[in-house]
């Protein structure tokens, strides 16, 4: 098994290259100069050119990326083009808030739809099976900022329960933390709790349908034994993928929840770095979504092999 | 003698979109402690039904035990509340299936599926059900026991994995064990040694076997007394003795006939017997079978057959058969 990790963290590095190349040249083959930018309105040429000159953007191409590539190796990002600080300073700055609503919202999803799912299972074409896909049903139906607006209204404002927006460090206690990632998490969790159930409901149907879950009644098992552990376990590949899926796309969702709720995280800085061609940052960004990406879909791939006994690499 | 487990009248019927499809349709049968008893017939006449039926495994959604008495241990089980029957199944009953390939759970240890049963019967600590688990895996002569307890089935061979399976039902010292078609999906030369293995282990513990088979050679070798089961009935039963030695019933004489048998002599001079099949096909069971559900294959049936339904009538020793012909 730990032979297989290792070989896996490895066959990683080719992937990350590509992504990091990628990034590289799209960005420089995009339209739009920042030189241009960043030297104003009313620039003239020779500013321009100036600029340009000390950004590096003069020389070829190839020449830029291999000065980037070195730097990055060193984990030096570069700097942003309009607040000069470094690339790698600003995007630790905002891990915090993105990695805690994430977190919180897989944590949320998880939690409510896998048990969900199981009892949807388990009363299948019942009432609460009925009640519970159709919740699923509409939750996956609702954009993120319309439910994020409509639980702002009630429970910030109408109540006062909780706050309606900002962020809070978990070093200013643990409450306010919490306090402030509940309605983002729930906003951005019940697209992901939806589908997780759903997926949880079907694989554990066609678990139920087998003769080993047969064999499990006839032994006079328990019911929750049956369901968690007989039929649970079968039915976890199809889910732990979804959920790794969910991470995927969460990516693009948090950018939405950070902005409705106003949180200093990733999401807001790529916003506002793609906004304004700020290329060191954008590169940055990408990379580290991208490697956030390939580390998830690594822990998946290595939880099929514990889940499955018959999985091996 | 009472019986330890009796079947008195039992109808089961699954609701499907064609009909209420009368799967078992009014068998009865006694098993005594310690007893093998063969229960025969083609696929689709109800001998798996009746074995489900008796744990009370039948899918709420799609069937239920319509009628009927199953009295085990002078206790009725028709009614029997879930909680009270899961305590019985696999503890005082248990069950053995056709396929060893998917009926054992390929995600857990053949230890745990074994541990577990004993751990939820005998109600002992997890480390004792792991060593029962060993004595048993012993027992069914899997070698290297120990070793295989943290196997997963899909290292385990077809045969071995119905070793498992023995070894599981038998765990709690079980007073009946319902195998279905236990040997079917496998080599022959493995059937033999499993069926071995059972009977042996059989004198070992005591336990009574229902024996679910389609395969008569298998009734003739393991079991004492036979029901011969046609479209959901019991057409005759018979000690195995007297049945393969007098069969009486048009059905049981019709499935004699079509066991292929081996005459090397007949081979070589090119004369080998065409097997004998039976002629027509089993009845649809959407319908109400009116008279003997036979009648409309049997080469015996007269106008009483299709409009009155034949009554058990002993024949001396224990055998008894439905047929308004051979008992005129």
């Amino acid at each position: 098994m730990t032979a297989y990790i290792v070989r896996r963290l490895f066959a990683t590095l080719p992937v990350m290259a590509v992504v990091a190349m990628f990034v590289f040249f799209l960005l420089r083959f995009a339209p739009g100069d920042p030189a241009a930018i960043i030297a104003g309105d009313d620039a003239t040429a020779e500013s321009i050119a100036a600029v340009r000159v000390k950004l590096g953007l003069d020389r070829p191409v190839v020449e830029q990326f291999g000065v980037w590539l070195w730097d990055l190796m060193r984990g030096d990002m570069g700097v942003s083009i309009f607040s000069n600080l470094p690339v790698t300073r600003l995007i630790a700055q905002r891990v915090e808030p993105t990695l805690a609503l994430s977190l919180s919202t897989l944590f949320v999803a998880v939690a409510l739809a896998i048990p969900i799912g199981v009892v949807a299972a388990w009363k299948a074409r019942k009432l609460v099976d009925r009640l519970v896909m159709g919740f699923a049903v509409l939750g996956f139906a609702m954009p993120v900022f319309v439910l994020a607006y409509v639980l702002i209204y009630f429970f910030a404002v109408q109540w006062q329960l909780l706050p309606v927006q900002g962020y809070r460090p978990v070093g200013e206690g643990f409450w306010p933390f919490v306090e402030c990632l509940i309605l983002p998490s729930v906003a951005l969790g019940v697209t992901y709790m939806a589908l997780i159930a759903r997926i949880t409901r079907a694989s554990m149907l066609e678990v139920l349908q087998q003769d080993y879950i047969r064999t499990a009644n006839a032994k006079g098992l328990a019911t929750d034994r049956v369901l968690l552990l007989h039929a649970l376990k079968n039915a976890a590949v199809p889910i732990v993928t979804v959920i790794g899926i969910g991470i995927a796309l969460l990516i693009s969702g948090v950018v939405i929840t950070e902005t409705v709720f106003n949180i200093p995280g990733l999401g807001r800085l790529t916003v506002d770095a793609v906004l304004k061609r700020d290329y060191p940052i954008v590169q940055g960004l990408i990379l580290v979504f991208a490697a956030a990406k390939v580390l998830v879909n690594l822990i998946i791939d290595i939880s099929y092999a514990f889940l499955d006994p018959r999985i091996r690499y | 003698m009472t019986a330890l487990l009796e079947v008195r009248d039992l109808h089961t019927q699954f609701n499907t979109l064609d009909g209420v499809v009368r799967a078992v349709d009014g068998v009865s049968f006694d098993l005594a402690r310690g007893e093998t008893l063969g229960i025969v017939g083609e696929s689709g006449c109800g001998k798996s039904v009746t074995a489900l039926s008796i744990l009370r495994l039948i899918p709420a959604e799609t069937g239920q035990i319509a009628s009927g008495s199953i009295r085990f241990d002078g206790r009725e089980l028709t009614g029997l509340d879930e909680e009270a029957m899961k305590r019985l199944r696999g503890h005082h009953i248990s069950m053995i299936f056709q396929e060893p390939m998917t009926s054992l759970n390929p995600v857990l240890t053949v230890g745990t599926q074994i541990a577990e049963n004993v751990v939820r019967h005998l109600g002992v600590p997890w480390r004792a059900g792991r060593e029962r688990a060993f004595e048993m895996l012993s027992l069914v002569r899997i070698a290297d026991a120990r070793r295989r307890l943290d196997e997963y089935p899909h290292q385990l061979s077809g045969g071995m994995r119905q070793r498992v399976m023995i070894a599981m039902a038998l765990s709690c010292d079980p007073q009946v064990l319902i195998a279905d078609e236990p040997t079917t999906a496998l080599d022959v030369t493995i059937q033999a040694q499993i069926l071995d293995l059972m009977l042996e282990l059989k004198e070992k513990t005591g336990t009574a076997i229902v024996l679910i088979t389609h395969d008569l050679g298998v009734v003739a070798e393991t079991t004492e007394r036979v029901v011969v089961m046609y479209a959901g009935r019991k057409v005759e039963e018979a000690p195995v003795e007297a049945l393969f030695e007098h069969p009486l019933h048009p059905y049981t004489v019709g499935l004699m006939r079509a066991i292929p048998r081996l005459d090397v002599e007949a081979d070589i001079a090119g004369k080998r017997p065409r097997l004998q099949e039976i002629p027509g096909l089993v009845p649809i069971l959407t319908r109400p079978i009116i008279g003997c559900a036979f009648a409309a294959r049997c080469p015996l049936a007269t106008e009483r057959c299709r409009t009155e339904v034949p009554p058990f009538v002993d024949a001396g020793g224990g055998h008894t058969v439905a047929c308004w012909e051979v008992t005129r």
